[in-house]
């Protein structure tokens, strides 16, 4: 496909299945660099799949995954998060032993070998840029706290932070504002209207004011292939999507 | 700032712990006394290599004697070479080699005439033992209780080795009968204070050099693999390579450990690749704090201290491993952190009393004087 060799992130006919269940078959879904794209679905189609393959969590059983015109399906998760991907899961996950500190030094993982690290103790440039980030999410002030003593949107938005920490090209968002007050929610659909541009981002999310407020292409997946792809409207009047969603109470409450 | 002085005053308990062992032979002029307590500090020091791999990484190591073990082997043969030809038959071979018809040095021994040698390999063998079983491990992402086994079962299979090899190791009896190590025209004699300044020395410079690691940034990305391993290589970190590094290092420290226990005991044995001594260390780790290598430190002292008192007295004679194992049980229980845990959370206390304290601070200063007056 034409479209696909200018794409930064291509899948081509990516399939996985887990003991006979075809969780994802014959996906494509190709996206371009600095473009934030949204990807929805009912529950189960296939989404988080999708970045699991992605990022190496899950190993595809066929089909391609090319980013910037190199094959990553069979590199390790460590060497593809070497390539330029970071990924934020769904269920939010940090070290919740360690400090929020510690949390986005970790994030930091521009030098990612042990003898390299062995020999650094937090230099200034890294503190710096990490207390840049702490206050971007506004965890300026819980810097010393045990993550474990987060509330539910401020872990979000640590694992966010460690995101951008790690400043990856290519970004993976599993429903990043699962969780989120209304207020949490609009702060971080600014915070992705910011990173436009600037890395390109892959979200998966059921909230669709959220989507409503960042979405610029948007991918609908259905038993775990592509259904439709477009803006907002396109996609919402499609009538395949609208069958796909018949069962969940329609493409708002899904 | 308040992360600097935390750090600071970490350095300054090490550091003090430090200078407290290196004073005692100051007020102590038992040469027995003096023995039995480098034993404890090298059981101290093997505590704290267990503490980086379990306490850090969350690798428990069952099979942390393996290590020890081919230390103080590597550090026997050595003082064995150094006995021949007193202890020795007609062709310059140890004599339980002579008794076992071995009519010519074996290849492996011979580079233990050099002293040198020896040390580097009490180390380099048992960190390149634990490398390569790490490598194996976790390569394979063999985690938690499955690597806990392989790591047990490694150490049974070394032992079987070493017992079975009779005719290259001693077999059943050990390596015993050794010279007195010496190095730099210093002799170091088991039931002296020099033995107890070389292990308590040693031990000083294993928990800062180790207290550094855990402050590096290596030592937090090992934490945060103990915390979420599958996390930590989305950030593009090679978890199994920080495993091996830690598990190695960890190795290394058993291994001079084994050295020194050899000097302190003066022979080298199966016993001490032991599923007992194995099983020991994680009692001691966990009672004194397996998250503080400090801590784990003081936990084999007390453990190992205690348990000598009671085998020792009269009284106690039948019971003494009972009263060790419910005291193990008391503290797992009550004290999930070890005796480290207990005590930060005292200092946490008494930090959070003082600072409740400041507001007197903009009292009158009269009345703050009268205040400190009645306090003390
Ligand atoms: N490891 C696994 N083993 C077996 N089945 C799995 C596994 N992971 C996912 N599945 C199944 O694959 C399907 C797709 O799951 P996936 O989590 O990708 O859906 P999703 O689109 O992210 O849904 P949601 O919106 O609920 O998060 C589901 O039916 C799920 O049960
Ligand atoms: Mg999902």
């Amino acid at each position: 496909m034409n479209s696909e060799s200018n794409s930064q992130l291509a899948l081509c006919d990516v399939s996985v299945s887990f003991g006979g269940f075809v969780a994802v078959s014959g996906l494509d879904l190709a996206v371009d660099r600095g473009e934030l794209r949204c990807l929805i679905g009912p529950n189960g189609a296939g989404k988080t799949t999708a970045l699991d393959l992605i990022c190496g969590k899950t190993r595809v059983s066929g089909g391609e995954i090319r980013f910037e015109g190199r094959p990553i399906h069979e590199l390790k998760e460590y060497e593809i998060a070497r390539a330029g991907i970071g990924r934020k899961f769904q269920v939010p996950s940090v070290f919740r032993e360690l400090t929020v500190r510690e949390n986005l030094q970790i994030g930091r993982s521009h030098h990612t070998g042990v003898f390299a690290n062995l020999v650094r103790f937090g230099g200034s440039t890294d503190d710096n840029e990490v207390e840049r980030l702490a206050e971007l999410v506004g965890l300026s002030d819980a810097l010393e706290m045990a993550a474990a003593h987060l509330s539910h949107g401020q872990t979000q938005w640590l694992e966010i932070a460690l995101i951008l920490a790690q400043d990856p090209a290519l970004i993976l968002m599993d429903e990043p504002t699962a969780g989120m007050t209304g207020q949490e929610t609009h702060k971080t659909a600014e915070l992705f209207n910011r990173l436009r541009g600037q890395h390109t981002l892959i979200v998966v999310e059921h909230d669709m004011g959220f989507v409503r407020d960042i979405a610029e292409t948007i991918s609908v997946m259905h038993q775990g292939k592509l259904l439709a792809e477009g803006t907002l409207d396109e996609v919402s009047s499609d009538q395949r999507v609208r069958e796909a969603y018949l069962g969940s109470g329609g493409i708002g409450h899904a | 700032m308040n992360l600097t002085g935390k750090s600071a005053q970490q350095t300054l308990l090490y550091g003090a712990f430090c200078v407290a062992i290196l004073l005692v032979p100051l007020f102590l002029d038992d040469a027995f006394l003096l023995n039995k307590y480098s034993r404890y500090l090298v059981f101290a020091m093997l505590a704290v290599a267990l503490s980086l791999s379990w306490g850090y990484a969350g690798i428990l190591n069952l099979g942390q004697a393996t290590t020890f073990g081919l230390g103080s082997y590597c550090m026997a043969m050595a003082l064995k070479l150094g006995t021949v030809p007193v202890h020795t038959g007609s062709d310059g071979l140890p004599d339980f080699m002579v008794w076992n018809n071995v009519t010519e040095l074996p290849w492996f021994w011979a580079p233990f005439h050099s002293m040198a040698f020896a040390l580097m390999a009490g180390i380099l063998v048992p960190a390149a033992f634990a490398a390569l079983l790490g490598w194996f491990m976790f390569r394979g992402r063999i985690t938690g209780v499955y690597a806990a086994i392989i790591t047990l079962a490694a150490m049974v299979v070394v032992n079987l080795v070493i017992i079975d090899q009779q005719r290259f190791t001693g077999g059943f009896n050990g390596i015993t009968d050794l010279a007195q190590f010496e190095v730099a025209g210093l002799a170091f004699d088991a039931y002296s204070s020099s033995t107890y300044y070389l292990v308590a020395f040693c031990l000083s410079a294993v928990l800062l050099l180790s207290l550094a690691i855990t402050r590096s940034k290596t030592g937090m990305i090992l934490q945060a693999i103990r915390d979420q391993e599958d996390r930590v290589r989305f950030f593009g970190y090679d978890v199994a390579l920080y495993k091996i590094f830690v598990f190695a290092v960890s190795a290394g420290i058993a291994g001079l450990a084994g050295m020194l226990y050899t000097i302190v005991m003066e022979f080298a044995s199966p016993t001490f690749l032991g599923v007992p001594l194995s099983l020991s260390v994680v009692i001691w780790v966990a009672v004194g704090g397996r998250q503080s290598l400090l801590g784990a430190a003081i936990g084999a002292l007390i453990v190992t201290g205690v348990q000598g008192a009671l085998s020792e007295s009269e009284t106690f004679l039948e019971s003494w491993m009972l009263i060790m194992g419910g005291l193990f049980v008391l503290v797992v229980l009550f004290l999930p952190k070890g005796i480290a845990g207990a005590f930060e959370m005292l200092a946490a206390l008494f930090l959070r009393r003082s600072a409740a304290k400041v507001p007197s601070v903009s009292q009158p200063a009269g009345e703050a004087i009268t205040h400190g007056e009645g306090a003390s």
